[in-house]
């Protein structure tokens, strides 16, 4: 499959080229453009971004490759990076991740047949007072996980929909 | 003047200098890897770490602060400081690792940090020997590793591009090779890929890393990560010596160490000349080294009945003299060549010279467009100027051929005129053709006597580049007539100081059956009676400086201690003369 940009998004390109004295600043949220239009950067879509760019193959690649939020490869609609460092472990994180491994039929790692879901396991995401947790593509954390919580939560985006930012307040005003 | 004060030493210095650098020129030393003095510097290796401070100046009397013992009180940096990267000033203290403790500890464990991932492989590795990390873990480094656990694992094996092979575990990240692709060959090909433990170098999914310079990142890799394709695992580098060159694949004759082992050279890399190639060269020079080891000719060819069969000296010479006395020297015509030396065509001039026999000619080898204005230059040999600087005439490809069809007798020096479609086998028709030459090729094969002669790598002659600079080779290799013990100013490597002629990897076949030009021609002369005596380079430079107006003042030693001279061109020549 040939990958494109649109016009639009060839625009918005040149909007963020405009903001810097230099090309090669606008590598990062380039690569953001090109992987929400096509869901992932793999090889050909960061040969993409250096044509239109303008800049090496090998520098796109080496940017893309060093954050582990662009994917190189197709993923799931719904990317789920289960926490398993120290606190969420402690509190279960391993738990939830073998949890939604036998809930959807697949290992770390790997995506759902369906290319509904792919489940990873990750370092910590800075939310251990929250633990355990995962997050959703790179964007909305579900927190203090529980069976039914997973549950609750493919449901939820089995229906296309998402889980919504959750407001957790601190421990000392009594709100949690 | 500013003043640097360095281990309790003071140096005065002038202009601006890296701290790393300014050390090393003091013949000094900080251990380090990432820093390139022809590169942009990362400072990202962490293993040039010293100790900076300035002296501690009382305000009011505006003299130094002493400590109880009378010492200088020292402000320093809080933390270490990499030297690659801070700049000399004028009063800077510095520590390293003479005199500091601590600083003799961030290297050593610096050192520990950098050896947790490293496979550690120096007995099967091409860089054992050469490398920087086994070299300054010796000196510098623990005395061994507290990390018990499983290296990180990573690709083996990549064939990165054509010429260079990529072992991702013993790569340090110094992004020397990425920092080449891009600020000096600029092709930009290499990037790192991954983080934290799991990077390494690697060129862009689908493409190949066939940069014509790509081979620089193999030398300046300070581990074995990059190593090359076609000199893996051929010889340890304490088996081979060292002798300096000059590149003749092209025009601008990038300054090279010839590296050979029983009389094979093994490999080439670039040797330092600010003024030719830095620290560089082109990939395509590397493979001359089997112009030096295949296919060469190795006592001289006599053709019989239609048929080359190996002849004697003796008999060649004889049969030499015997055709110029059997043709009018007016007939004879003698073709002199960009590919060989100064002094062999000057040799070769001077025996026509005494015979009456008219100015060699030559056809420059010029290739419009295959240079790339940096290294890699359109002409294909290495002594275009030289050749012109000697007044010999210059010809094109229409008037060679007609040269060629007025004689009878050709005496053709290293240059395969078939082979670069210059003359074809019907030019060459009923001539009597003599070919000097160090390579079998299409010319020498229809050659009716064909004289081996010595290779750049056997012999010590000068070449003069594009740029009319003037640089000269060394003897790296032996001939049947040469030896490196009484030769004093051959190499020597381990193994042929100590070994023997009876060991069994000394291979006589090695050494080629073959005379450097002049010392043919001066058998030729002295066979004919002729007052012609060339030894060797050395005194034949010197008759040419006496001679020539080119090439005034120019001797071996000077060149040695210049890396070259650089000579008037032509036109400058003529310019001058007119004023
Ligand atoms: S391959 Fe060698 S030159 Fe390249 S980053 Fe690794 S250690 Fe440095
Ligand atoms: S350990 Fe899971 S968010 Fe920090
Ligand atoms: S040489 Fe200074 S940090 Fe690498």
């Amino acid at each position: 499959m040939a990958y494109e940009f649109t016009k639009e998004d060839l625009k918005q390109i040149e909007e963020i080229k405009s903001r810097y004295p230099e090309v090669m600043p606008a590598t990062l949220p380039v690569l953001w453009i090109a992987q929400n239009r096509f869901g992932h950067v793999n090889p050909e879509v960061q040969k993409l971004v250096a044509h239109t760019l303008g800049l090496p193959q090998a520098h796109v690649h080496g940017v893309a490759e060093f954050y582990t939020q662009y994917y190189k490869e197709e993923k799931g609609k719904y990317v789920l990076d289960v926490c398993t460092c120290l606190s969420c472990q402690l509190c279960g994180g391993y738990d939830i991740l073998h949890y939604l491994e036998d809930k959807l039929g697949i290992k770390k790692g790997e995506t759902t047949q369906d290319g509904m879901f792919t489940l990873n396991e990750v370092e910590c995401l800075g939310a251990c007072g929250y633990a355990p947790m995962l997050q959703v593509t790179n964007d909305q954390y579900v927190n203090h996980l529980t069976k039914e919580k997973v549950d609750k939560l493919v449901e939820t985006l089995k229906k296309g929909e998402t889980p919504g930012y959750e407001k957790i307040g601190m421990p000392q005003h009594e709100n949690i | 003047m500013p003043e640097v004060i360095i281990d309790g030493k003071s140096y005065n210095y002038e202009g601006k200098h890296k701290l790393l650098q300014f050390i090393q020129d003091l013949g000094k030393e900080v251990p380090f890897f990432c820093y390139h003095p022809s590169m942009s510097i990362p400072a990202n290796c962490r293993q040039c770490m010293v100790k900076v401070g300035q002296y501690v100046i009382d305000r009011e009397s505006g003299n130094h602060e002493l400590d109880d013992k009378g010492d200088k009180v020292v402000r320093w940096f809080p933390k270490l400081q990499t030297a690659c990267n801070i700049d000399v000033a004028d009063g800077m203290v510095v520590h390293t690792q003479e005199t500091d403790e601590l600083v003799r500890r961030a290297q050593k464990d610096n050192l520990e940090l950098i050896l947790i991932n490293h496979p550690l492989d120096c007995p099967i590795c091409d860089q054992a020997g050469e490398c920087p990390l086994q070299i300054q873990t010796y000196k510098y480094g623990p005395e061994g590793s507290r990390f018990e656990v499983k290296k990180v694992h990573k690709p083996k094996r990549i064939q990165l591009g054509p010429r260079v092979v990529l072992d991702a575990e013993r790569c340090i990240n110094c992004t020397r090779c990425t920092r080449f692709t891009e600020e000096i060959s600029k092709t930009n090909q290499l990037t790192i890929t991954r983080r934290g433990d799991k990077n390494y170098p690697i060129t862009a999914p689908g493409t190949e890393f066939d940069d014509l310079y790509s081979l620089n990142t193999v030398d300046i890799c300070p581990v074995g990560a990059l190593t090359s394709t076609d000199f893996r695992f051929k010889a340890r580098v304490w088996e081979m010596n060292q002798t300096p060159g000059i590149d003749i694949t092209n025009g601008k004759g990038c300054n090279i160490d010839l590296w050979t082992r029983d009389n094979l050279v093994l490999r080439i890399t670039p040797r330092y000349n600010k003024d030719v190639n830095d620290h560089w060269m082109p990939d395509s020079g590397r493979e001359a080294y089997k112009l030096f080891n295949e296919n060469r000719i190795s006592r001289p060819l006599q053709k019989l009945d239609g048929e080359q069969i190996l002849s004697s000296w003796n008999n060649a010479i004889a049969t030499f003299n015997e055709q110029i006395d059997g043709t009018d020297s007016k007939n004879t015509l003698v073709i002199g060549s960009p590919h060989a030396s100064v002094e062999e065509n000057y040799s070769l001039a001077k025996f026509s010279n005494l015979l009456g026999i008219k100015q060699p000619v030559f056809v420059p080898h010029i290739v419009e467009g295959s240079g790339d204005g940096f290294l890699i230059s359109d002409d294909q040999a290495p002594n275009t100027n030289g050749c012109r600087l000697l007044g010999f005439t210059e010809l094109d490809v229409k008037s060679i051929k007609n040269a060629v069809k007025k004689a009878s007798l050709i005496i053709l020096l290293s240059d395969h005129l078939l082979d670069r479609g210059v003359l074809s086998e019907k030019d060459l028709d009923g001539k009597f053709l003599v070919v000097l030459a160090t390579n079998h090729s299409h010319t020498t094969k229809l050659a009716d006597l064909v004289i081996p002669v010595t290779t750049a790598a056997e012999h010590a002659a000068s070449y003069v580049n594009v740029d009319s600079r003037i640089q000269r080779t060394f003897r790296a290799k032996e001939t049947k007539y040469t030896n490196r013990r009484l030769d004093l100013e051959m190499s020597e490597g381990r193994l042929d100081r100590y070994g023997t002629n009876f060991d069994n990897w000394v291979t006589e076949e090695n050494k080629i059956d073959c005379l450097p030009v002049w010392r043919f021609i001066t058998q030729a002369a002295s066979a004919r009676g002729l007052d012609m005596v060339l030894t060797e380079g050395r005194q034949i430079m010197e008759e040419i400086a006496s001679s020539l107006e080119p090439f005034k003042g120019v001797n071996y030693q000077l060149m040695d201690e210049h890396a070259g001279i650089l000579l008037k061109t032509e036109t400058e020549l003529k310019e001058s003369v007119k004023q």
